[in-house]
């Protein structure tokens, strides 16, 4: 069996850990993620055939990259980055880390999640900023960790992106 | 004019060519004589073999005292010999081991026998002495089997767990276990110990060439032991002798030696590193005292958990039996006793 490690980045509150929560069956617990930073969630999926099983590193959320510890980073084959629909600042603060990853681990396949779209009341990012970044090559998906919206999809497109690298 | 001037300029160039060879080979002969000898010899594969069969035993002997390499270079050929050997003429390798199988047999008839002894006198003491009667009263209130709180009481060390982790992903390579004991995911617990040897690291500003040795938690110790590219992580209670420590750090040498190519080429793939499993399970050892004396046994793997295992289910069976044949006794004295 496959495994491969992925990693979990964005801002403070933006729902990484209830995304990971809706997607994962094994986890340790949350205490994890205030302690040392970084909390290990594990899920197999089925994907061309094979079984995969993603190690998912669900890191502390941050405002930059620096304030990441940059070597839980080391050696994973993919990474998720999680924006907050009702806060333009977390999509901000996810186009930096983007950029400061890509400069540090060459290519590494990578999707965006805009969390939180059950909150419609509250949206704040611009569709036209996102539309902007699937049109620049992002692999955008609009999710909630609430509803499960598209969560499962947008897990199943970097693992296969993983896999075709 | 012209012409005849560059013949002649040609003339005098030709003259000088030839000077100047007859001058290199004066003084350069036995030199150009030794390189061809030397490339003649590295040429010549009759002559290297010549050549290497002058120093390979010695070379060998010398290999062989230094670190067990050789040796795991030497396995999977000769077990490639030993299969063609059986494949091609059974009889030959029966006839030549002949003379060792009588021997074996009967040392390990011996040593069975002598098992059976010790496991019985063993649950005798501890079914019938107050201890052991405080020990089953302890595994009826725990819910824990009997075997278990035996193992717990008398233990010295035991090796619980091996974790064989890939250094930059980690990503579990192999995972191994001795029985009955109570393990959570090893995919998630190689991550989570890697993120602490990581946070440790960072937060301490821990020199590169430093790591992360020991955890240290009441009786449960972990042992990480770090190669360039993978971790040894070993789950051990107890007390355990610091010579264990060597042979994880032996084991750890030959893993990286070994799978070499394979780690280099690591994307995920566990599987060509499941040969290794017998050499982590080798080290699923453990001690116990026995009347004072500290005896050393070998941990068999995990198996699948909800099955009663078969040594302890012998246990229960062999004290109903005990027990069984003391009412009788019993019995029967008292029956005597009143017609008495």
């Amino acid at each position: 069996m496959i495994q491969k490690k992925i990693c979990m980045l964005g801002s403070f509150a933006v729902g990484k850990t209830s995304l990971v929560r809706r997607f994962v069956e094994n986890m340790f617990s949350d205490k994890y993620l205030t302690t040392i930073g970084v909390k290990i969630d594990k899920k197999i999926i089925e994907l061309k055939n094979q079984s995969l099983t993603l190690v998912i590193w669900d890191i502390a959320g941050e405002n930059g990259y620096h304030q990441i510890h940059g070597t839980y980073l080391r050696g994973m084959s993919g990474y998720i980055l999680v924006a907050d629909k009702t806060r333009t600042a977390t999509l901000d603060s996810v186009i930096n880390i983007h950029k400061t990853v890509t400069q540090v681990f060459h290519k590494v396949p990578c999707v965006l999640f805009m969390n939180k779209m059950d909150l419609t009341g509250q949206w704040d990012v611009q569709e036209s900023a996102i539309d902007k970044l699937s049109h620049d090559g992002w692999d955008v998906f609009r999710t909630s960790a609430k509803t499960g919206e598209n969560v499962e999809e947008a897990f199943k497109r970097l693992s296969s992106k993983m896999l075709e690298k | 004019m012209a012409d005849s001037a560059a013949d002649e300029k040609g003339r005098d160039g030709m003259h000088t060519s030839d000077e100047l060879n007859s001058l290199r080979t004066l003084i350069l002969a036995p030199e150009q004589l030794e390189i061809t000898e030397l490339k003649e010899r590295l040429n010549d594969p009759a002559i290297r073999a010549e050549e290497l069969s002058r120093v390979i035993a010695e070379a060998i002997v010398i290999r062989a005292a230094t670190d067990r390499k050789l040796a795991t270079a030497l396995l999977p050929t000769i077990e490639e010999v030993l299969r063609d050997s059986v494949k091609r003429d059974p009889r030959f390798l029966a006839d030549t081991i002949f003379p060792i199988i009588g021997p074996a047999i009967r040392r390990s008839i011996a040593e069975s026998l002598r098992a059976m002894v010790q496991s019985m006198s063993d649950t005798l003491e501890h079914t019938f002495s107050w201890r052991g009667i405080q020990w089953r009263i302890e595994s009826f209130r725990t819910g824990k089997s009997f075997a278990e709180i035996v193992l717990l009481h008398t233990l010295v060390y035991r090796m619980e767990q091996l974790f064989l982790i890939h250094k930059e992903t980690g990503l579990v390579l192999q995972h191994v276990a001795a029985e009955s004991i109570d393990m959570k995911d090893a995919d998630m617990v190689s991550a989570m110990l890697t993120a602490i040897q990581d946070f440790v690291n960072d937060s301490f500003s821990a020199r590169e060439d430093s790591s992360l040795q020991n955890l240290n938690m009441g009786e449960l110790t972990i042992w990480i032991e770090q190669g360039p590219r993978t971790v040894l992580a070993a789950v051990i209670r107890g007390n355990p002798p610091s010579e264990l420590r060597t042979i994880l750090k032996e084991i750890l040498e030959n893993i990286e030696f070994e799978y070499n190519s394979a780690l280099d080429g690591f994307r995920g793939d566990a599987a060509p590193f499941e040969p290794c499993r017998p050499d982590l399970v080798y080290c699923l050892t453990q001690a116990q005292k026995t009347d004072g004396r500290t005896s050393r046994e070998i941990a068999v793997p995990v198996k699948v958990k909800g099955k009663k295992q078969g040594k302890e289910k012998g246990n229960e069976v062999l004290f109903i039996y005990i027990a069984a044949a003391l009412c009788i006794i019993i019995v029967i004295i008292g029956f005597i006793l009143s017609i008495q």
